[in-house]
């Protein structure tokens, strides 16, 4: 064979190496064929982060997949809000989870979304150095505080606590983090608070150097962080699909709640194959204590909502009074209330 | 047409302002046509613009980009020059660093954004840390190979004269290698600057950078995100524009002489 065929055999030959290769090891082929079923028979795209905000979603595809009628949704995770959000604009996602304030603010600018559920309440935290200065809020005045989006509970929980200790807007500094830097920006003193969702307050603790400061729920009783988004078109045209979605997260939030043995089952499953994170890691911010992330009731309700928006309209990101029922839809979280936990014991391969 | 032909007066304005309405046409046109309610026009864009002007802010990131560019780039050619020069002088030098170099250089400045948050903390000095990285490396490469192609007679015949070592370097290498160290000098203010967007996603509140991510994450701002994108382009341009008067100073024009 001469030089040049030998080197366009060899090309040839790696080019369908690395293909075949990536084919086999890379590729969700179930999302791939996915998009070429009937409109009416594909299933839904759900996005998610690696929180524990979204835990229902990742427990639910894995338990799904046990029942007779299989796999309810194809879940795809993401690392940021904003890859989510282009996604749903763009319909590469039919579902989200998403943090409430996001859904407020991108329904009113136009994108034809609508919440239909929660992913769970509490489980934020704002979290300061062990050994550092900050005793207590009070000392936060002239500090850098962390928080993951302008658009999150977790900045409107700040402005709760100063609200509470009489600290104005300017004498804080926020920055936007995305929340795996922040553990890393802590500890080397970079910021001299968090304020973020589980497990990043648990990932602190757990390393030694973070202390949480307060919970949510000390300045706001009925904190929820994420909501679940559909977007308009499928609630439109699919709705049963969407109710099937909905009892799935639903049954899956009564499931993590029966007790400390279903939640660390979840923490290992979720951490090994969706999360790729130390199931010993979501085990803490699971079940220590128990009630630090609740993952019941999930309907969503008028008065948390309007809280949210207008905590987002005093603190300037939301010029426009949007109201619960343009951007909620609650019926199928009212069909979904009748629904009872999953019959699914840790270790079986059956599910019901 | 010939293409030795000198341009006549204006011409070199009005070829490529065609081609840049041209693309504007085209762009506006496929944005009517697919009915795209995300990608905005030329139109958007430069309301987008307008707006910036009115909230005063586009000299000011224009500004703080550029002085962040300016402060990582000047500490790279302090550093890379000098570093460049003596890897090239001393081939056993460049033997023994080059792989170390070959390894670092290929590792993207957003790879070493965590890193930076560790050693710098959040704020100008992660971001000035970035781009010194990006131009650093091109530098000392660039500067790198300059010495090697000085040829060897330059280097015998200052010897002949008796110079010492650091005079040879002084007066003959460093001037007959300047005409490649200033291409790869503007090399590396492209990269730097491409870098901009990179360094400025470290919870940073201003400039160029800022405002693409910022624009981003307040929800569809995406004609904010063009018009970002168009101006650091822009500035771009006039960056190489102005690195090529350099190349037309005395003591290097020769080294372009070649050029068309």
């Amino acid at each position: 064979m001469n030089p040049r065929n030998r080197i366009f055999a060899l090309l040839i030959g790696w080019l369908a190496l690395i293909s075949g290769l990536h084919a086999y090891l890379n590729v969700n082929w179930a999302s791939v064929v996915n998009d070429y079923l009937p409109p009416q028979k594909r299933k839904f795209t759900v996005a998610y982060i690696p929180v524990t905000c979204h835990l229902a979603c990742p427990v639910t595809d894995y338990i799904s997949k046990f029942s007779a009628a299989g796999e309810v949704f194809l879940p795809k995770m993401f690392q940021g809000f904003p890859e989510i959000k282009e996604a749903l604009i763009s319909n590469k996602v039919q579902a989200a989870f998403i943090v409430a304030p996001l859904a407020i603010a991108l329904k009113s600018q136009g994108v034809p979304i609508k919440v239909v559920y929660l992913g769970h309440r509490y489980g934020s935290a704002v979290v300061v150095r062990k050994d550092g200065p900050i005793k207590t809020f009070a000392d936060m005045r002239g500090r850098t505080i962390a928080i993951p989006s302008r658009f999150s509970d977790e900045r409107l929980i700040v402005f709760r606590a100063m609200k509470a200790f009489g600290i104005k807007p300017s004498e804080i500094k926020m920055v936007e983090m995305s929340p795996p830097d922040v553990a890393g920006a802590l500890a080397a003193n970079a910021i001299d608070a968090f304020s973020m969702g589980e497990p990043f307050p648990s990932q602190a603790e757990m390393a030694g150097f973070g202390r949480v400061l307060f919970h949510a729920r000390e300045y706001w009783p009925d904190y929820m962080s994420c909501v679940l988004v559909v977007r308009q078109d499928m609630i439109d045209q699919r709705p049963d699909a969407v109710q099937v979605l909905v009892d799935g997260i639903a049954r899956s939030g009564l499931w993590l709640e029966k007790g400390k043995s279903y939640r660390e089952n979840a923490a290992d499953f979720v951490g090994r194959f969706y999360y790729n994170q130390n199931p010993a890691l979501l085990r803490w911010a699971l079940t220590n204590p128990l009630n630090r992330v609740t993952y019941s009731p999930l309907a969503p309700r008028k008065a948390d909502f309007d809280l949210v928006r207008d905590l987002m309209m005093e603190t300037g990101v939301l010029n426009k009074k949007i109201e619960f029922e343009e951007y909620v839809d609650l019926r199928f979280a009212d069909h979904a209330s009748i629904k009872t936990a999953w019959l699914y014991e840790p270790g079986s391969a059956t599910a019901q | 047409m010939n293409s030795s032909r000198q341009p006549m007066k204006g011409e070199q304005y009005f070829w490529p302002l065609l081609a840049a309405l041209l693309f504007l046409a085209v762009w506006h046109l496929s944005v009517k046509w697919s009915g795209t309610k995300v990608f905005p026009s030329p139109f958007d864009v430069e309301r987008g613009m307008a707006e910036l002007v009115h909230r005063g802010l586009l000299v000011r990131y224009v500004a703080d980009s550029l002085g962040r560019v300016a402060g990582g780039y000047s500490v790279a050619v302090l550093l890379g020059v000098p570093v460049g020069l003596l890897l090239g002088w001393y081939p056993a030098a460049a033997f023994v660093v080059n792989p170390t170099i070959q390894i670092l250089r290929p590792i993207s400045p957003i790879a070493w954004i965590p890193v930076s948050i560790v050693w710098f903390g959040v704020g100008n000095l992660a971001a000035i840390y970035l781009i010194f990285l990006a131009s650093f490396f091109p530098i000392v490469v660039a500067s790198m190979n300059a010495v090697r192609n000085v040829p060897s007679m330059y280097r015998r015949a200052g010897r002949n004269f008796g110079l010492s070592p650091a005079m040879l370097i002084a007066k003959v290498v460093f001037p007959a290698s300047l005409p490649q160290i200033i291409v790869g000098l503007r090399i590396a203010l492209g990269i730097a600057w491409l870098v901009v967007v990179a360094a400025e996603m470290i919870a940073i509140d201003s400039g160029l950078g800022y405002l693409v991510i910022d624009s981003r994450n307040s929800g569809k701002r995406y004609d904010l995100v063009v018009a970002a994108m168009i101006l650091i382009g822009l500035t771009g341009l006039a960056l190489d524009t102005m690195f090529r008067r350099i190349e037309k100073l005395k003591s290097v024009r020769w080294g372009f002489r070649y050029e068309s």
